[in-house]
């Protein structure tokens, strides 16, 4: 346990006893576990304090699980707002807010805004200089000691003074002239700042970079498909397979697992025969060195743009009767997989929605693409759309119960190829014909679904939190944010504040516990009513 | 990955989902795709600087939900394709549009100075000058593509499952006039979702706390509300918990086709639609 848990749990005993946060914080300063003002230490990411949310998913599992639980079931209804900090822009904040020594630092494209966690004042903005890239959404930032560094709609990754918001330095990732973008938010792994980018309106290999995090200077480039002049890795023509969300990593196994988006061209099967990976894929990768260690299929030769870039969420349980150490992912083809992490095998594949594409299930745990299915000249009705049965909108998991808690999508699109479409970037046409969206709870052991709560018409767009305590929280598809008993499903608070883009976040400050929820382009922060 | 750029963002960044997802209210017209772009009235020349301005602009400012080449996403967001802007000259009708939004679609007003929105407007129309360019769009659906159905086949599989709600001879009679190619398909799969009209609303009847029954149309629903347009065309509202209401929506029977269509069956009542003139 870290000097910051500890102090954690301090406060919460000396407010169960009615002594003031003062108290609490003397003896913290007393234990000295106050690290120095807006810097991060990145061995903090092995255990993160409870006032710090330090990185994309709170941790490197992926699990999105708090052990916070001063908000719980029975008191979650008397929230109060504390706190909306307006960022003035159009963009919908589709970001995780990090929390690194009392400071929020949370996105949009082309910008980063500090903020005060305990009253939502802005204390500094970066606004990076206007670019013609694709603007299409910033997902957080990385913290690395008192750099904060940010990924930028024409693929730039700009450090930034954590104190003033000045730039630190500021590398280009790829050529966003040839159509790649960032929406990436880095994760930190020691001395590796490991940043993806996105970009399948053209014909590009998938590239995943590790730079390092106090100069900018490129360590290391992963390869989803090779690159022009080289053989491996075997796509069978293939590009893409684009790395565009946050990874996990498993300290103990060293490796760090990542999601790769579709292949291009997009809906053009026959230009790239073969499995094509690894599009569609799970890879697990040294982090040190950037070599793939083992990669899993989601989606063998997908000709539907089901990215598999789905959060890779890192479980140690019970599996079968034997402890395991697994990896789940609830991904946009429909299909929920457990993965044995240490070697990327198997060990479950289910379907968590509407799915009518695969044949079957292969003897890897592979679904089995049915040619029938994929785009053609008079149209096929295929489930899910093309926005998936789930998408970058993170999982969470909930140790107490085994559920991971999925916001899914059954939906039905129609997909259209033929060979006017030609084999560069899109190379087809598809249209969404329905969507519902729904909270799911997959039991992890069987993928069952043990509830499905209804979150309205079309996909949602936020991401889920589970506490100790057992609440869960999210948003639905129009505009409310939620809290859930995780056991059941049971609504127990709700707030229109608009469409909840964001993973909901949480941390203590001050003996308080906050639930951070974005709506709009506005961040609200929730907690209990001060005594 | 494109789904970022089109149907979530624009759907959660701009409008009420239930507007895009069964496009209740969306205007008449035919599924762009479908057809060749209408080709721009007046030929209109942009210096090339403006153009960059226009290109840089528009990513930035409109290519979230119109894609960083106009080509759009899903749904009506295709300005290579678009009427308004074939028929527009140097922003007269596209200015308005940029500046004042389209609320009843979910695009939100955008503040620009005049020298942005007439790069903005060059920008667009270089994109629609060119799509009319090529031939066979990337995203061309033609009517030609979509005859491949039994028109026989089709009508026995309509009058097993469509005919509790839909007559060859009512509703449906000349429907082949009305809408062709994948306007046609859309709206058969599930209307609403691509061209081809508005849908009416679905009937609501709510029982409000003292007892009063109110009936009207459906004007929106979530999980805590339930709100209605009434005979006046009133909207009123009411918190789900507190009243006992009654949706009666003929498209879940669409929803269940969904599950239940081959390929084959798609094609062929599609097939057999096309038969009624």
């Amino acid at each position: 346990m870290t000097g910051g848990l500890k102090k954690a749990r301090l406060i919460l005993a000396h407010r169960d006893h009615g002594v003031s946060v003062l108290l609490a914080a003397t003896v913290a300063l007393a234990l000295g576990v106050i690290a120095a003002a807006q810097s991060l230490d990145p061995a903090t990411l092995l255990k993160p304090p409870a006032d710090s949310w330090p990185t994309y998913h709170g941790d490197y599992t992926g699990q999105r699980h708090s052990a916070l639980k001063q908000i719980t079931p029975s008191n979650v209804r008397q929230m109060t707002l504390t706190w909306a900090f307006q960022t003035g822009q159009n963009q919908q904040i589709k970001a995780s807010p990090l929390l690194v020594d009392g400071v929020i630092y949370v996105t949009a494209p082309d910008n980063v805004w500090a903020v005060d966690a305990r009253n939502g004042r802005q204390l500094w903005r970066y606004t990076h200089p206007m670019n013609d890239a694709f603007h299409i959404g910033q997902r957080g930032v990385a913290v690395y000691k008192d750099f904060v560094i940010t990924t930028t709609p024409d693929a730039h990754l700009v450090a930034l003074d954590s104190k003033t918001g000045k730039v630190r330095w500021n590398v280009v990732i790829a050529d966003s002239k040839r159509g790649y973008w960032s929406t990436n938010a880095p994760l930190i792994i020691r001395n590796h700042l490991i940043v993806g980018v996105a970009g399948d309106f053209d014909n590009l290999p998938g590239i995943l970079k590790s730079f390092d995090p106090e100069t900018g200077k490129l360590q290391w480039t992963f390869h989803s498909t090779p690159a022009p002049g080289m053989t491996t890795p075997a796509s069978g023509g293939a590009t893409g397979g684009q790395m565009w969300m946050t990874g996990t990593y498993d300290p103990a196994l060293n490796l760090l697992y990542v999601g790769t988006g579709n292949p291009t061209p997009v809906l053009n099967g026959a230009a790239r025969p073969g499995d094509n990976p690894w599009t569609c894929s799970i890879v697990a990768l040294n982090p040190d060195t950037g070599m793939l260690v083992w990669g899993f299929q989601a989606s063998p030769h997908d000709t539907h743009d089901w990215d598999a870039a789905e959060v890779p969420v890192l479980v140690d349980g019970e599996f079968g009767g034997t402890q395991r150490k697994m990896l789940l992912q609830a991904s946009r083809n429909g299909y929920f997989f457990v993965i044995d992490r240490t070697n990327g095998k198997s060990l479950l594949t289910s379907s968590f929605a509407a799915v009518n594409w695969a044949s079957g299930i292969d003897k890897d745990g592979r679904p089995i693409p049915n040619p029938a299915k994929e785009p053609a000249r008079d149209g096929r009705l295929v489930a899910p759309n093309e926005a998936g049965a789930t998408n970058y909108r993170s999982p969470s998991f909930d140790p107490a119960t085994g559920l991971l808690l999925v916001s899914a999508q059954d939906a039905y699109g129609i997909y259209f190829f033929k060979s006017d479409h030609g084999a560069y970037g899109w190379a087809g046409a598809n249209y969404s014909v329905y969507g519902r969206a729904a909270l799911r709870a997959i039991d992890y052991r069987t993928g069952q679904i043990r509830w499905s709560h209804d979150l309205g018409d079309g996909a949602a767009g936020a991401g889920v939190l589970t506490t100790d305590s057992g609440l869960a929280f999210t948003g639905d598809s129009a505009g409310n944010a939620l809290a859930v008993r995780t056991s059941d499903g049971t609504t127990l608070w709700h707030s229109g504040i608009g469409r909840v883009g964001t993973g909901p976040v949480t941390y203590e400050l001050d003996g308080r516990q906050y639930v951070l929820l974005g709506g709009g382009s506005a961040l609200y922060a929730w907690a209990l009513p001060e005594p | 990955m494109r789904i970022v750029a089109s149907i979530l963002l624009i759907a959660s960044t701009l409008a009420p989902v239930h507007l895009l997802a069964q496009g209740r209210g969306r205007a008449a017209g035919a599924s762009p795709a479908s057809q060749r772009p209408p080709q721009t009235a007046t030929p209109q020349t942009y210096p090339a600087d403006q153009l960059a301005t226009g290109q840089t602009l528009f990513v930035a400012r409109c290519g979230s939900c119109h894609g960083r080449d106009a080509a759009g996403g899903e749904g009506d967001t295709d300005l290579t394709r678009s009427s308004l802007v074939a028929e527009d000259i140097r922003g007269d009708k596209l200015g308005p549009v940029v500046r004042s939004g389209r609320p009843d679609k979910g695009m939100p007003p955008i503040t620009v100075s005049d020298e942005e929105l007439a790069a903005i407007v060059a920008f667009v129309h270089e994109r629609h000058t060119t799509a009319e360019t090529l031939l066979g769009g990337r995203r061309s659906v033609d009517v030609a593509d979509l005859q491949t159905g039994n028109a026989g086949a089709g009508r026995q599989y309509f009058e097993a499952a469509c005919t509790r709600c839909h007559s060859a001879t009512g509703d449906l009679s000349g429907i082949s006039k009305r809408l062709q190619g994948l306007a046609l398909l859309q709206r058969m799969l599930y209307p609403g979702s691509g061209g081809g009209g508005a849908v009416k609303a679905p009937a609501v009847t709510v029982t409000a706390p003292n007892g009063q029954i109110v009936s009207g149309t459906l004007a929106y629903r979530d999980e805590f509300t339930i709100a209605l347009t009434d005979s006046a065309g009133s909207y009123r509202s009411w918190p789900t918990r507190r009243v006992t209401f009654k949706v009666d929506d003929p498209l879940s029977a669409h929803v269940e086709q969904l599950g239940k269509y081959t390929d084959d069956d798609m094609h062929d009542v599609f097939a057999y639609l096309q038969t009624l003139k």
